[in-house]
C-alpha cells in the first residue's frame, strides 16, 4: 500500500530528523513496490529481500541528501533498482529454477475452470515467461508503467533519464518484447474484451 | 499459411496491464522490523557538498573557515584533525568521521563493473592503467565505463602473504578512476574505531584507513543517493596526475606502500 505524495513528504521530514518511527511508517508503506522492483531486477526472491531492505538503509542514511519536496517514491525506487542491480550482478544464476517453480504456482492458480481462463492463464506465462528474458532495464520500464503505474515524471526520476526520452524508451522496450514474443503468440479468445484495453 | 498477427502496441500495453495485479510475485516479505533494527536514531543532517565543491567562492571561505577553526581546535586536542578531516581531500574522494557508522552487511557485492581484458579495459577508460610491479598480472581485471574517464579494478586472489579480506573476498583490490573529473565520487565514512591518516604516497597526498572496517560510498554527479554503499577493508588512497588510486587489502601500512611504489 503506498503513501499519498504529503503524507510522504511529512513522514520524509520527521524521518530526517531521526524519528525511526517514521521511517518505519514509509517502510510499511512502500516495500511491497520495493520487493516488486527488486525483483523484476534479481528474479530471485532471496535477493529481491535483501537488496529491498539494503535499499531502505540505504536510504535513511542518504535522506539527508533526498531533495526537501521531492517525491519519495521514484527516488526509492532508484535505489531499490541500483541495490537490485548489484545483487543480480553478484549472484549466481538460481533464478531459472526459482521462475519456473512460480511459474508452475501460478498457472496452478490461474485456472479456475473455463477453457477461456485456462487459456488465458498460458497467455500470461507466456508473457512472464518472455519479460523474464528481457534486459532488465526494458522488464524495469515496462514495469514501472503498466505493473505500478508511474506517471512519466516519475518514471524520469526513478530511471534517472530526462523526462522527454521516457516515452520513446518505453517504446523500444515495447517493441524488443513483441520481437521477444512466441511467433505464434496471440491474444485469447475474447481478445481484446478480456483485456482491459484502453484503460 | 499466413503469418499470424503480431499484437500492436496497445494490445500488449492492454496485455501487461492485465498482467500486473497477478504477476507471480513471491509474498512480499515483512522488511520493517528488519530495517528498524539496522538504523540508528539520529538526525540526518542534508548534505549540500556537491553545491560547495563546484563554487569555488564559497569552497575558499568555507577552505579558510575550517583552517582556522582547525587550529584552534588542534591546540585543544590532537585528535581534532580526525574530526574535520573531510575538508582535506585527494581528488574523488571526501573522508568523514561519522559516529555511528551506518549498520551495513559486512560483505555486499562489490558492483566493479564488467570483467574483460587488461586491453578493453585499458580502451575503455581515458588514463594509462598503472598496474603494481610487486603483485604482477592481476587474477581479474574490472572495467566501469558509466562514470566519467572510467574506472577500472584489477583484483588478486588471496596467496601466502596477502590474507583473504572478508569484505571483498579478494587479497588485493586496486581501482584506479579519474578523480579529477567526479570530485565527490568515493565518500569513505569512518567511524571511531578506523584509524585515519593524512601522508604522503609517491610525494602525492593520500590517506591510510585502517583498523575497523570503514563505509565506502560512491556516487557520480547530482545523484542525491548513493550508487552503492559497502564495508572496505584497509586502504591506501592517493592521487597522481588527475588519476586516483586504490588499495584495499588487509595488508599492514608498510605493505600497502610497498605495493604502491610500484604504481605512480
Amino acid at each position: 500500500m503506498e503513501g499519498r505524495p504529503l503524507d510522504d513528504l511529512a513522514l520524509v521530514e520527521r524521518a530526517r530528523t531521526g524519528d525511526v518511527n517514521a521511517y518505519e511508517a514509509l517502510v510499511q508503506q512502500y516495500q511491497q513496490l520495493a520487493y516488486r522492483v527488486a525483483y523484476q531486477v534479481t528474479r530471485d526472491a532471496a535477493d529481491a529481500e535483501d537488496a529491498a531492505q539494503e535499499a531502505f538503509v540505504n536510504a535513511y542514511y542518504a535522506l539527508g541528501r533526498f531533495r526537501a519536496g521531492a517525491p519519495f517514491k521514484p527516488w526509492l525506487c532508484r535505489i531499490v533498482a541500483n541495490e537490485a542491480r548489484n545483487r543480480r550482478m553478484a549472484a549466481h544464476r538460481r533464478t531459472a529454477l526459482a521462475e519456473r517453480a512460480h511459474q508452475a504456482q501460478a498457472s496452478g492458480e490461474a485456472a479456475p475452470s473455463p477453457e477461456a481462463a485456462a487459456e488465458a492463464g498460458e497467455f500470461r506465462a507466456a508473457l512472464v515467461e518472455t519479460l523474464g528474458r528481457l534486459r532488465e532495464d526494458d522488464r524495469l520500464i515496462l514495469s514501472y508503467r503498466l505493473f505500478f503505474d508511474f506517471s512519466e515524471a516519475d518514471m524520469a526520476e526513478a530511471l534517472k533519464v530526462p523526462k522527454g526520452t521516457v516515452k520513446s524508451r518505453l517504446s523500444r522496450a515495447l517493441s524488443r518484447l513483441r520481437a521477444a514474443l512466441p511467433a505464434d503468440f496471440q491474444l485469447p479468445s475474447g481478445g481484446a474484451q478480456w483485456l482491459s484495453l484502453g484503460a | 499459411m499466413a503469418e499470424p498477427r503480431r499484437l500492436t502496441d496497445v494490445e500488449l500495453e492492454g496485455a501487461l496491464r492485465d498482467l500486473g495485479p497477478r504477476y507471480p510475485y513471491p509474498p512480499t516479505p515483512n522488511l520493517a522490523a528488519a530495517v528498524r533494527r539496522r538504523i540508528v536514531a539520529r538526525p540526518v543532517m542534508p548534505v549540500r557538498r556537491l553545491a560547495l565543491w563546484r563554487d569555488p567562492r564559497r569552497l575558499a571561505l568555507a577552505a579558510a573557515a575550517v583552517l582556522v577553526l582547525a587550529g584552534a581546535a588542534a591546540l585543544i586536542n590532537p585528535t581534532t584533525r580526525n574530526a574535520i578531516a573531510h575538508f582535506f581531500h585527494v581528488p574523488g574522494v571526501i573522508v568523514s568521521r561519522v559516529s555511528p557508522l551506518p549498520s551495513l552487511s559486512p560483505v555486499t557485492p562489490l558492483d566493479l563493473g564488467r570483467r574483460t581484458t587488461m586491453a578493453d579495459a585499458q580502451s575503455t577508460v581515458s588514463f594509462p592503467i598503472a598496474v603494481p610491479s610487486s603483485l604482477g598480472t592481476p587474477d581479474a581485471v574490472y572495467v566501469d565505463s558509466g562514470l566519467p574517464g572510467g574506472e577500472v579494478a584489477l583484483a588478486y586472489m588471496p596467496r601466502p602473504g596477502i590474507p583473504l579480506v572478508k569484505q571483498t573476498g579478494l587479497g588485493v583490490l586496486i581501482t584506479e578512476f579519474r578523480g579529477d573529473l567526479i570530485p565527490g565520487f568515493l565518500t569513505k565514512e569512518v567511524g571511531p574505531s578506523t584509524t585515519l591518516e593524512e601522508t604522503s604516497v609517491n610525494g602525492n597526498p593520500g590517506w591510510w584507513i585502517a583498523g575497523a572496517p570503514h563505509v565506502v560510498v560512491t556516487r557520480i554527479g547530482e545523484m542525491d543517493y548513493p550508487v552503492s554503499l559497502r564495508m572496505a577493508a584497509n586502504t591506501l588512497i592517493w592521487e597522481h596526475g588527475g588519476v586516483t588510486y586504490r588499495i584495499e587489502s588487509g595488508l599492514s601500512k608498510a605493505d600497502a606502500f610497498r605495493i604502491a611504489a610500484g604504481l605512480p
